[in-house]
């Protein structure tokens, strides 16, 4: 049932709020919402590379994690083929970013 | 459990972001008033001193220049002050994740869950929540507080408000000797009229509100009159939800004209502009409606004229022509010719234009594809780099609407 006893029906039809408002407080939230990217040390890099390069030669399935700022991205597949040149790599036809990946696990 | 609910309440609100933004006029009376030029040269807030010089809200900014000629008057900035209210409502974001903002300067917080870090003591919690915003942005917050949020905004109205603190705690078991003996006009949500109406059968205090049986009030006036007996009795079940603002019901644009407008042909063009706000933000969000509605008021006041219509349209759209067409429609069928002091258009029954039915047979792909466009041209270039011609006329709006909020300068 949904009139001005239940919920909070009764305070949103009563109150004052400009639309510019409402907008700026959901584009305020969402800004909180935005993730950080997580920073890398030199040994972990580096295990991000060799798992990368172990999925390349042996055909190994991967869990990969990647970086998005609003959502949890990851990838699983097998590493077709890597870009040193352009710094990214191929899983199942498609391109990812090499600098994006924030964690690896073997399937 | 017992929950504790917080109305904050700023002071002043807007002329105390003036006076912070102007510490030259600190010890001077401020207000800040719309455009003198326009209906809307009304006094929208007052400071303290000028209140004390008799100013109040809401009078023309002739009548308090009358009673305070050294009055500094300073133009509205909105967006200036959405600012400030979002940067308070990061301050109360600081004590408690439930925040919910009722209007600029009102916002609830539920504190159940950060009572313990202060000992338990509300009084505790809510000064230091009155200093941080004091602090942090010159605002002078009342607090009203109470076991849900209908006791903490009469708490906040009719007590903070008015003591020295500016913090009040409504307590639910203590009605008796406290809210129960004010008149029903300083209940929320009781009005003149309501007021009127409770008086003639005999009720005049809120405690007599409260002790009527909820069926005499419930035969009455309905659901309504429940509202009323259960906010006498202090008693409000709704959470203080702060998602609240994040669902879209429906889009609507309103404005008040001007001067008024008598005949159609003048009333087209704000009609038209209307349509096309309303559906160009319709396009940002991705919604389309399928339910157009119109409000029209009539200019003269003791003769309170106009209507609210709405029309079901047989596809959900948010192309404007197409809008604008049903806005005409209904207006034709229910403008009764007299003069028109405001007008709103709005598009409801939202849903998701990422799945769309097709037609054969109309022909809006081609007119969506300009509007799309006439966007885009808005996004980067200002709401006024492309506009129709009509706009430029005299009945035109768009120009002057662009620089505003809420009917006020940016």
């Amino acid at each position: 049932m949904s009139n001005k006893l239940s919920g909070n029906i009764l305070w949103e039809s009563s109150r004052m709020m400009l639309p510019e408002h409402k907008e700026a407080i959901n584009r305020f939230n969402q800004s909180l919402q935005i993730r950080k990217r997580a920073q890398l040390d030199e040994q972990e890099q580096e295990l991000i590379n060799r798992a990368l390069q172990q999925s390349l030669r042996h055909r190994i399935a991967l869990t990969i994690h990647m970086y998005d700022p609003y959502e949890q991205l990851s990838i699983i597949g097998v590493v077709d083929r890597i870009d040193k040149q352009l710094q990214r790599f191929m899983v199942d036809g498609e391109w990812f970013c090499l600098a994006e990946v924030v964690r690896v696990e073997f399937e | 459990m017992q929950r504790v609910v917080m109305l904050a309440d700023c002071q002043s609100f807007y002329a105390t972001v003036e006076k912070v933004a102007h510490p030259e006029y600190a010890n001077r009376p401020v207000v800040v008033a719309g455009d003198p030029e326009r209906r809307s040269g009304i006094v929208l807030a007052a400071c303290p001193i000028a209140k004390s010089f008799g100013v109040t809200t809401a009078e023309t900014l002739g009548e308090a220049l009358a009673k305070c000629p050294q009055l500094v008057v300073i133009r509205p900035r909105m967006q200036e002050y959405i600012k400030v209210s979002l940067h308070i409502t990061s301050i109360y974001n600081s004590f408690t994740d439930l925040v919910e903002p009722y209007s600029i300067d009102e916002q609830f917080l539920d504190v159940t869950g950060s009572l313990h870090l202060y000992g338990g003591d509300v009084q505790a919690l809510a000064q230091a929540i009155q200093h941080e915003v004091k602090l942090m942005t010159g605002v002078y917050i009342r607090i009203g507080i109470g076991s849900n949020k209908v006791l903490a905004k009469m708490a906040c109205d009719n007590y903070a408000k008015k003591n020295r603190s500016g913090i009040y705690m409504l307590q639910q078991d203590d009605l008796r000797n406290t809210l129960w003996s004010l008149p029903v006009s300083s209940m929320f949500m009781v009005g003149r009229r309501m007021t009127r109406h409770l008086n003639r059968i005999g009720v005049h205090t809120i405690g007599e509100l409260a002790n009527t049986p909820l069926a005499v009030l419930r035969r009455r006036w309905g659901v309504n009159g429940e509202v009323l007996w259960r906010f006498a009795n202090g008693i409000d079940f709704s959470p203080v939800s702060p998602s609240t603002h994040q669902t879209q019901k429906q889009i609507g644009h309103h404005m008040t004209l001007p001067r008024d407008y008598v005949s159609l042909q003048e009333l087209k063009v704000p009609l038209q502009e209307l349509s096309d706000l309303v559906c160009q933000r319709a396009r940002a969000k991705g919604y389309m409606g399928t339910t157009v509605a119109v409000t029209c008021r009539g200019a003269n006041f003791d003769y309170p004229t106009g209507f609210h219509r709405q029309l079901k349209l047989e596809e959900a759209t948010y192309v404007s022509t197409v809008v604008f067409q049903t806005v005409m429609k209904l207006f034709h069928q229910h403008w009764d010719g007299l003069p028109v002091r405001s007008i709103g258009v709005s598009l409801a029954g939202l849903v998701s234009d990422q799945i769309v039915q097709l037609s054969l047979f109309n022909q809006s792909e081609k007119q969506l594809a300009l509007e799309r466009t006439t966007d885009l041209i808005k996004a980067r270039y200002g709401e006024t780099a492309i506009m129709r011609a009509v706009s430029i006329t005299d009945p035109g709006q768009a120009r002057d609407r662009a620089n505003k909020i809420g009917g006020h300068y940016k």
